[in-house]
């Protein structure tokens, strides 16, 4: 749970704008630069946290997060200082994902890979990765990414909760909502 | 004697004076007063916090020996400094308040013989012998800045703990007086002191590859190529020899430790970090399936020319050991990046001959038949 309030805090400390969470009451969500659409849980949260990251969450970030990101494929992963291709296989895009995320803090390195596998996504070749890891108390937080290169941009949908009651509980909102992403051809 | 001089005489002796007395051994540790018990009592949370996270390195072989080290250089506090290993590649050790030193994986991967790491553990825990992290602690006036570098590095750290560790360094005088009571600890246990400079010649090394602008672990007071000026001049006046320089007695207690760090580093895309450890021609040698790990390194780096770099090391790798699955799923997904169809479908089929029950068995499927069908075109 500390990731994803380290995750917050490094998007406040990059002096994004970041709008208030308002309530999901309509299915179709536009990104926030209108590149696409999913349909989010009705009832949760909603928050745009930069001009390429958006939240959705029922009980709060630290709890349960769905995080929607776009990002151009130069800075695909900032953490490790690598871009994606367009010609790149789906492994190869979930080898850096999960070197993206091992370098995120102390205890993400310490990560296992529970599953990783191809996937489709808005009808494009896709990874989807399962990895776990542990929180300063000792709590399991399960994580699972989609991602995906369209032309010059790298997406990724991601589900990040405790092991212990809420990945089960809401993981078949996030599975609808990326079932229902499309990419907003302009 | 002149006024100034006086004064500074005088300001020299009242700050020895505030500084509290190193500890001496193991009795002296239970006389604290209560700010010392509290720094004490946070280091604890930070302990818990690390062990509870799974961080800590799992292997038990190796924490003892480290731990044993230790004790050799610090024989009148066994028991009191406890050391742990940290699985990150990163080059990195650090001393909290309270005697618990963490040395990571990275490093102990990348020194040559024990003398090296015993330079690193006596340098930490003269930190806490000399209650280093208590007079920063104190000394820090304004917390704000610890609490940034610790919430950036994802470790579960109070601000004035991060001030009281020595996990970004402390200030050149601590750091100097460590190197020295460090160097001092090294020469009692019999270790060959001539190894120290080296420590912090990988870490230049290391710094150099990764383009690390300023360090944030134990290196960055003073500055790295200073310190190594200062380790030779310290070295300078004792005989050649010494414990702690064989590099094969060092290599077999960590040789999983070199292939679970390396195997860390290339998850966490630090190619140019692993090409550096592999380029020490004793590591390679030493390392299973080097070849292997070479041409992973060379394609996560993925500079001009670093293909054909990968696929010839891989295809070593597959002449040295004909049955090591990996190098055939590696060449395979090069060749299928290159459009060498046939070639591909053939070291993913061995791939998935060798190994049928593969956790990315799906993906090499899905380049199998994109192989095939080009193939067929």
């Amino acid at each position: 749970m500390r990731h994803a309030s380290t995750i917050i805090l490094m998007l406040l400390l990059s002096g994004c704008a970041q709008q208030q969470p308002v309530r999901v009451d309509t299915p179709r969500t536009e990104g926030p630069d209108k590149n696409y659409s999913v349909d989010l849980p009705l009832g949760w949260m909603k928050q745009q946290l930069t001009d390429k990251t958006m939240l959705a969450s029922r009980d709060g970030p630290l709890l349960e997060a769905i995080y929607i990101g776009r990002r151009t494929a130069k800075e695909a992963f900032p953490r490790i200082k690598k871009g994606a291709a367009d010609n790149m296989l789906a492994s190869e895009l979930a080898e850096l994902e999960i070197a993206e995320v091992k370098s995120q803090d102390t205890f993400t390195a310490a990560l296992t890979v529970l599953e990783n596998e191809p996937a489709l996504v808005s009808s494009r070749d896709a990874f989807r990765i399962k990895v776990s890891y542990k929180n300063t108390r000792g709590l399991e937080i399960d994580r699972v990414i989609y991602g995906f290169m369209d032309a010059s941009s790298y997406y990724s949908i991601q589900y990040i909760a405790p092991k212990l009651y809420y990945f089960d509980r809401y993981y078949p909102d996030f599975e609808k909502s990326v079932a229902s992403f499309q990419v907003v051809k302009k | 004697m002149r006024s100034g001089a006086v004064i500074a005489l005088l300001t020299a002796s009242a700050l020895a004076a505030a500084r509290p007395a190193p500890f001496t051994d193991a009795s002296s540790l239970g006389h604290l007063d209560s700010d010392e018990q509290r720094v004490w009592s946070q280091s604890n949370d930070m302990v818990l916090a690390l062990q509870r996270g799974g961080v800590v390195y799992a292997d038990p072989g190796v924490t003892a020996y480290v731990q044993g080290v230790m004790n050799r250089l610090f024989p009148q506090f066994e028991g009191r400094i406890h050391v742990e290993v940290l699985r990150s590649p990163q080059l990195n050790a650090f001393a909290l308040p309270d005697g618990h030193v963490y040395i990571n994986e990275g490093l102990l991967a990348r020194f040559q013989n024990e003398a090296q790491l015993a330079t690193v553990l006596a340098h930490e825990g003269t930190h806490f012998t000399h209650r280093h992290g208590y007079q920063n602690q104190q000394s820090v006036k304004d917390n704000s800045a610890f609490a940034t570098f610790g919430a950036m590095l994802g470790i579960p750290i109070l601000p004035q703990l991060v001030a009281a560790s020595s996990v970004f360094g402390f200030s050149r005088e601590l750091e100097t007086e460590a190197d020295k009571g460090g160097f001092a600890r090294l020469s009692s246990a019999g270790y060959d002191v001539h190894e120290s400079p080296k420590v912090f010649e990988h870490l230049i090394a290391e710094i150099k590859v990764e383009d690390i602008k300023e360090p944030y672990f134990f290196a960055s007071h003073p500055k790295l190529a200073e310190r190594v000026d200062n380790m030779r001049k310290l070295a300078a006046g004792f005989p050649p020899g010494g414990a702690g320089t064989s590099h094969a007695a060092y290599a077999q207690v960590m040789g999983k430790t070199r292939v679970d760090n390396l195997e860390q580093m290339l998850s966490m895309g630090r190619a140019k970090s692993a090409l550096l450890m592999l380029a020490d021609s004793e590591h390679m040698s030493e390392l299973p399936h080097a070849q292997y790990y070479l041409g992973e390194a060379y394609r996560l780096r993925a500079q001009p020319g670093d293909a054909q770099l990968a696929e010839s090391a891989y295809l070593k790798a597959i002449a040295d050991a004909a049955d090591f699955a990996p190098s055939y799923r590696a060449v395979g997904v090069l060749y299928i990046k290159t459009q060498q169809y046939p070639a591909a479908s053939k070291y993913l089929t061995r791939y998935l001959e060798l190994s049928p029950d593969a956790s990315d068995r799906k993906y090499v499927e899905s380049y199998l038949a994109i192989a095939r069908k080009k193939e067929t075109q």
